[in-house]
């Protein structure tokens, strides 16, 4: 038997695999979304399946703006994870409110900076190994 | 609750080591049971093993039961394993703490154990991703690295620390850690390496963080009427404080540069002990990277918030000042075996406050502390003193 690695790092989207799939077909579709508490009212980043203020497992989904802006960045050279390379932005945008941990693509790390303006842009990573796609909501400069 | 005490403790030697995980467990339960020769392994009554990822690393998990029975222990009273990432040593302590003040056990073994560099070098790094959200962060290729980065810039940004500063913390670890045969890195290091040590993850360069090591720790930990038929110098344990911020990264304090459980769990501990930060004289704190041991000297009052710059660079974290931080050389120059790190520190406290550390010894060292930290919002602090309350 030869050596077997098994190291996905991305998350099993679909619904099958897991109750916040509705996150991951609207984010398909170009859309960010997040749960909001059926009974408390209280929306959460990133969605949740039970509220840990009320202990409801009732919830919806509503759309956040997918435009925000830079709370905090920084940029990683070397010393990533098997598979993904530096320089890496990962940035915390605030949206709506919401702090949303993401890296930044197709922006020039000299130029990034606090309080600058980025959008939503889904990105597609590995399919799942069913051969269904999958996406993670990162963000570019606006 | 009954008193608690210390009694003995053992390191492995902590590096990128030819050693099985097996191997590692067997060295630090040697050293630990070398200390303390009136103690076999027959006599212990409780094994807690800290270990974070053998399930990915060595392939194995069962591990309390396999480190009890390399090791030839028969559990009695306690045998578990405690999974906590980068504070896994120290939430063990905990435990064996707990047990044998409720009077459960009376002689308690915790050993940290993990072996980091296999199977491959890239996965090593892959696995540590395992430690942050897989669904919400290490799915970007997040690992700690840039976590801790994000609150140096914080700091940097609020209170002017300098990034020569934050060089100091890997100055002051790598030259302690070159008076302990143990460390990961024994060559010290000038103010010039750090700062043109490669950049990790901005503004945190090489030095300024601890590398992947392997490597193992244990202590006995036992009642007041074992310890005191075991040593003339057990080392107490007088205080204990565990709380959390949160897990992801968007769950903590908004401003990164904040770390209120840190100063929860210290202030537990200090409670607990009847101690305050003045009286510390050694203190062992989680430098995974340099911005983690400033933010650790504000929140556990050594200095005021935003002065860990100046607390630094003054030497008042160093010999001859307010209190020794790092004397073994930190998870900077000792290397950041996960699992044992925790139990490593303790070591250390126990040598200092026995007077045994040798080169590094702190004049008379009476109270010492243990900070381990897993991320930037959960902390556990230990106090330990030479005398019992």
């Amino acid at each position: 038997m030869s050596y077997f690695r098994a190291t996905d790092p991305f998350p099993l989207e679909s619904a099958e695999h897991t109750k916040l799939h509705e996150f991951y077909a609207r984010l398909a579709a170009g859309r960010l979304a997040t749960t909001r508490c059926a009974a408390c009212k209280r929306l959460a980043w990133p969605p949740r399946a039970f509220c840990g203020e009320c202990a409801s497992d009732r919830f919806d989904w509503v759309d956040l703006s997918g435009e925000g802006t830079i709370h905090a960045f920084t940029i990683q050279e070397v010393g990533l994870p098997s598979g993904f390379a530096g320089p890496r932005v990962f940035a915390i945008v605030k949206i709506d409110g919401l702090r949303v941990f993401s890296i930044l693509v197709d922006a020039e790390p000299a130029k990034v900076a606090i309080g600058q303006a980025v959008r939503l842009s889904p990105l597609r990573v590995a399919d799942d190994p069913s051969g269904n796609a999958r996406w993670l909501p990162a963000f570019r400069p606006a | 609750m009954r008193k608690v005490a210390l009694v003995g403790a053992g390191v492995s030697k902590f590096g990128v080591r030819k050693a099985s995980y097996r191997d590692l467990i067997w060295e630090a339960g040697k050293a630990c049971f070398d200390a303390v020769p009136a103690v076999k392994p027959k006599d212990v009554e409780g094994l807690v093993v800290g270990s974070v990822m053998p399930e990915r690393t060595a392939f194995q998990s069962h591990i309390s039961s396999m480190a009890a029975e390399a090791l030839g222990i028969r559990p009695s009273a306690l045998s578990a394993r405690t999974e906590h990432m980068c504070a896994s040593g120290t939430v063990g302590i905990r435990y064996a703490y707990a047990f044998i003040a409720a009077g459960l056990a009376d002689l308690v073994m915790v050993l940290g154990v993990e072996k980091l560099n296999q199977p491959s070098g890239d996965e090593a790094i892959l696995n540590m991703g395992t430690g942050v959200d897989r669904e919400w962060e290490a799915s970007f290729g997040l690992t700690a690295p840039p976590c801790f980065a994000l609150a140096a810039q914080r700091h940097i940004a609020e209170y002017g620390t300098t990034e020569e500063q934050l060089a100091m913390v890997g100055v002051k670890n790598h030259t302690h850690a070159s008076k302990n045969p143990n460390a990961h890195f024994q060559r010290g290091a000038t103010l010039e390496q750090v700062l043109g040590s490669r950049m990790i993850s901005s503004p945190l360069r090489l030095f300024m963080c601890s590398p992947i090591t392997d490597g193992a720790a244990a202590v006995l930990v036992a009642s007041e009427e074992r310890a005191r038929a075991l040593t003339d110098t057990p080392v107490w344990i007088r205080g204990t404080g565990q709380a959390l911020d949160g897990f992801q990264l968007t769950s903590l304090h908004e401003n990164y540069a904040h770390w209120p459980a840190l100063s929860r769990a210290a202030q537990a501990a200090y409670g607990m002990a009847g101690v305050r930060p003045q009286d510390v004289d050694v203190a062992e704190v989680h430098d995974c990277f340099a911005i983690a041991e400033l933010i650790a000297y504000e929140e556990l009052g050594f200095c005021e918030k935003g002065e860990a710059g100046a607390f630094v660079a003054a030497g008042r974290s160093d010999y001859g000042g307010d209190v020794v931080v790092n004397s073994r050389g930190g998870l900077m120059g000792c290397g950041h075996p996960l699992g044992a790190t925790g139990v490593a520190q303790a070591a250390e406290v126990f040598a200092q406050l026995r007077g045994e550390a040798g080169a590094r010894q702190v004049d008379d060292a009476a109270i010492g502390l243990t900070h381990n930290n897993s991320g930037m919002g959960e902390h556990v602090v230990m106090i330990y003193g030479r005398e019992s309350r």
